[in-house]
């Protein structure tokens, strides 16, 4: 207990350690410049240490302090104890604004990046706020639809970074989020932000206290909801905006304060609120610090935002089987929609010729030097062939993804299940990154075996977690999404070193079709249909699942044994499309709902309809990625979620 | 004068002049062996060194990039192949080409780039290894496969004399170190160490780059701008433009305006170069360098 209580302390002293060892190691305490400093006066190593070391230090403290509170207000206000910056895409709203503002409009970040970020963080936030108003702000569903808005902020911001190399550089390093400074203008924009926000914060600990009580109680108590609910996050994006727009991405500070703060004791929201801004403080100076001594000591400068979220994974994972006690009883709902189809054999019937009408028009179709038009014959034997390949690649990797998202959303019952979000797809960018850094120049063959084995090295990690835990669906998803955000870290720092081969990396993770031979378009289409073939045995599960563990313990299902079967070929699945499609996609998603709304319920018929479905988005995405800039392809990712994203904005809007 | 005899089209030729009388405008123009080979440059080093051989590519990938960086203008009809890491394949059988240059950035799409064509490819930039010695060697191997080895021998040679040239004009500025930098945002920058083109083409003009440990990192890395305070002597080479937001910000940095570079205006401005060139950059750069520090 004692030792709880002095963690905070500890942790300080030990980062103002690390501090004053790094500030030591640059000029000894006889040197330091007295104050008032006069710059002209002053030896480089002197400037070094009071606008470099010092800012840096100070914003360290400034940052990590505005992050907690931010997470802190977004965890009172949400009753949400997964809610941070990251987790609700506000911070990824802030990238993606900032990487559009520096490509098209670098005009507007001249005098100051807050408003682009603020804009930014603010539209992500609100969306996901009001997708997760449909649904009761249910903690799990409101988590999974902010980090899909994430990903996909992320993944266009990823493809415009791919097609400019101008700005790459700042870009890469903003990323990154380094705390770096050069003078005190940073120190004191955000101090001056920071202080009228911890006294707001301390003026809304009363309401949002009788917040805690539940909405009709608060309402009883003379609350105003909405106003309430809005001014705190108001409040939270602005803070979070403006870390963003000083600093960069600074990952799960936000989720890791209000977490330190509960444990350290902090009961009620005015506790927590204040306690959450000095655990931030005390966290990020602790990783900066590390961060400083290590370069300091001559090893490499990391940027601070990827060693936070290196942290940001495992905590995720810790903070899960503590959720119980915290999180509303409330059951995280599905969606029912349409009625069951009277033929659902005919529709799939229909939905395979329709597909099949599309191969050969995309075979055929296609855009040349001198615009759109259908291949000569003479050109056949070219160009057929190439096209075939990708096609036939790109829509198995849509069957196998579509599938694997059908079977996560029966399991899970929950219909935001991905398979983007088990974090099958950050293993294997993890493996296929070591790959491409550790051999000199990898063949396909090699990056395939690397991006497999990461990919199953994950699936077993989750697998082995979920385990422990009883395969609890809602777990299984986060723990996924956290292995995601592990990987998306380690992925962050590489691009950070700015190495050639990150560009490697970078392209691969917006998916191409570009690098497919024949022999693995077939083998990818063979495994899809092995795998189909295997689903349609294992239908009877599928059926009994969502019912719930009671009911299929009743009837004598293997519960854990078919759960871990599915999830490894789930796995299988989404880890051999991914290999191809790079990581984001939303086919996984959009498939089966479109498969459900069309009438296809049972789960055979479902898993065939969404098979097809998947096949045919990913046929429609190649076209997209051939032909809308040619000669320049397009990353297939990048179509796959602006064709995806869309859809799951509608999903989450309907009640 | 060479007549099209039955050897003299390739059967690609062929079936590429039959689809041109269906669709005009998809179909590249019919060509007779023993002209000068059709180049499709994915590598842009490779693509710099063949318009250095006079030798102008068909296709270069990225055309749309390299047009503005290229010290050597392409022809104005060359066809733009799409990414250099992912060139439109479609786009690149059409051009027909007789070779294909690359290098060991695109090994990974080599084997498919062959079923098309021969590849010619080269190591040329590889971390911690000078690429200067090899963009020198390069145009005496490229002219080789051109079928015109007397033009590679005549282009080194011509090179050297350029440098040598421009290296006496500078040689009263070889008292003080160079460094090379790029600036990234307005606390990072680029530093080109010796295995960059940049840094090896000084080094090749007789002037010292004070950055000896870029093999520490990549050969174009990152770095804080405080690194830059070790070099308190060096004359401080910005090469590219700067963004306009960290030019505002770099005005005020305190850190910034007490470097002693900064400080004593030996601030050097050049353009923005490609940095992955070949031996025309080389010489631009040079040239560049060279007028910088005259005025």
């Amino acid at each position: 207990m004692t030792l709880t209580r002095a963690i905070l302390p500890l942790a300080l002293v030990l980062a103002m350690a690390l501090w004053g060892f790094t500030a030591l190691r640059l000029l000894p305490w006889a040197q330091w410049p007295a104050l008032p400093w006069q710059v002209d006066a002053m030896s480089v190593p002197q400037i070094l240490l009071s606008y470099g070391a010092m800012p840096r230090g100070a914003i360290a403290l400034l940052a990590g302090a505005a992050l907690g509170l931010a997470g802190a207000l977004m965890q009172a206000v949400l009753r949400n104890p997964l809610a941070d910056p990251t987790t609700l895409g506000t911070a990824a709203g802030a990238q993606l604004a900032l990487v559009a503002a520096t490509i098209f409009t670098p005009g507007l970040l001249v005098t100051s990046h807050l408003p682009v970020a603020f804009a930014g963080s603010a539209l992500t936030t609100v969306l996901v706020i009001w997708l997760g108003a449909r649904r009761d702000f249910a903690p799990v569903t409101v988590t999974i639809a902010g980090l899909l808005v994430g990903l996909m902020a992320a993944a266009i911001a990823t493809a415009l970074t791919l097609s400019q190399g101008h700005y790459l550089l700042s870009l890469i390093m903003w990323n990154g989020g380094a705390l770096t400074q050069t003078d005190w203008r940073g120190v004191w924009r955000l101090a001056a932000c920071l202080v009228p926000a911890v006294i707001l914060a301390a003026v809304l600990a009363r309401p949002l206290m009788a917040l805690s009580l539940g909405d009709a109680q608060a309402r009883a108590l003379g609350v105003r909801l909405a106003g309430l609910r809005g001014a705190t996050l108001v409040l939270a994006v602005a803070l979070s905006a403006l870390v963003s727009a000083e600093l960069g991405l600074i990952g799960f500070v936000g989720l890791a304060a209000p977490a330190l703060a509960r444990s350290l004791g902090a009961r009620s929201p005015l506790q927590r609120l204040m306690l959450a801004p000095i655990a931030g403080a005390v966290i990020l100076s602790l990783a900066d610090g590390v961060l400083m001594a290590t370069a300091s000591l001559g090893g490499p400068s990391l940027p601070t935002g990827a060693l936070t979220g290196l942290i940001g994974g495992p905590l995720l994972l810790w903070l899960l089987p503590r959720m119980t006690a915290q999180v509303p009883g409330r059951v995280e709902q599905g969606v029912q929609t349409a009625g069951r189809a009277r033929q659902p054999g005919r529709v799939i019937g229909s939905l395979a010729l329709v597909t099949l009408a599309l191969v050969l028009g995309l075979l055929l179709l296609g855009r040349g030097p001198a615009g759109w038009g259908l291949v000569p014959s003479a050109l056949w034997a070219d160009f057929l062939p190439l096209r075939a390949t990708a096609l036939l690649a790109a829509m198995s990797a849509g069957a196998l993804l579509a599938m694997a998202g059908a079977v996560l959303q029966r399991l899970t019952a929950n219909p935001m299940a991905a398979p983007e979000v088990l974090g099958v797809t950050g293993g294997a960018a993890l493996g296929y990154a070591a790959v491409v850094f550790l051999l000199a120049a990898p063949g396909i063959m090699a990056l395939a075996l690397g991006a497999a084995t990461g990919g199953a090295l994950a699936l077993t990690g989750l697998a082995a977690y979920a385990l422990r835990h009883d395969m609890a669906p809602a777990r299984l998803l986060l723990a996924g999404l956290a292995i995601g955000a592990l990987a998306s870290a380690v992925l962050a720092a590489i691009m950070a070193s700015d190495d050639r081969r990150a560009w490697v990396v970078l392209g691969w993770m917006s998916g191409t079709t570009a690098q497919v031979t024949p022999a693995t378009a077939l083998a990818l289409a063979g495994l899809a249909l092995g795998i189909l073939t295997l689903l349609l045995l294992a239908a009877r599960w599928l059926e009994i699942m969502p019912l719930g563990s009671a009911v299929g313990q009743a009837l004598g299902l293997p519960l854990i044994w078919a759960r871990l079967a599915l999830v490894l070929l789930a796995g299988l699945a989404t880890g051999a499309a991914t290999l191809l499609v790079g990581p984001v996609s939303f086919v996984g998603l959009m498939a089966p709902h479109l498969a459900r709304s069309l009438g296809l319920m049972r789960p055979h018929h479902a898993l065939c309809g969404s098979a097809v479905i998947g096949a045919a988005l990913m046929g429609l995405a190649t076209f997209g990625t051939r032909t809308l800039s040619y000669p320049y392809d397009l990353p297939l990712g990048l179509m796959a979620t602006l064709i995806g994203a869309p859809w799951l904005f509608i999903l989450l809007l309907r009640k | 004068m060479v007549t099209a005899g039955p050897q003299g089209l390739t059967r690609r030729a062929c079936l590429v002049a039959a689809a041109m009388a269906v669709v005009t405008g998809w179909a590249p123009r019919v060509r007779a062996q023993g002209v000068a080979p059709r180049v499709a440059a994915i590598d842009w080093a490779m693509a710099e060194t063949a318009l250095a051989l006079d030798h102008a590519p068909a296709a270069i990938a990225e055309l749309l990039r390299f047009r503005p960086l290229a010290p050597l203008p392409p022809a104005p009809a060359t066809v733009d192949l799409g990414l250099r890491g992912a060139p439109n394949i479609e786009a690149l059988s059409l051009v027909a080409p007789d070779v294909i240059l690359s290098s060991n950035y695109y090994a990974f799409i080599e084997d498919r780039l062959a079923t098309l064509a021969p590849v010619f490819s080269r190591t040329i930039y590889v971390p911690r290894e000078a690429p200067f010695p090899r963009v020198m060697t390069l145009l005496a191997e490229l002219a080789e496969v051109l079928g015109r080895p007397a033009d590679g021998l005549r282009a080194q040679e011509a090179a050297h004399v350029r440098l040598d040239g421009l290296a006496r004009r500078l040689s009263g500025h070889a008292d003080r170190p160079f460094l090379l930098i790029e600036i990234g945002d307005a606390r990072h920058v680029r530093i080109f160490g010796d295995d960059s083109l940049f840094g090896g083409t000084l080094t090749a003009m007789g002037l010292r780059n004070a950055w000896s440990e870029g093999t520490r990192f990549a050969f174009a890395a990152p770095v804080p701008l405080e690194r830059l305070a070790a070099f308190p002597d060096a004359r401080l080479i910005l090469l590219g433009e700067v963004p306009p937001h960290v030019t505002r910000a770099l005005r005020d940095a305190a850190l910034w305006n007490a470097l002693p570079p900064v400080r004593h205006g030996r601030l050097h401005r050049l353009p923005a170069l490609n940095g992955f060139g070949g031996m025309p950059t080389a010489l631009r750069f040079a040239d560049a360098l060279t007028g910088a520090l005259a005025t």
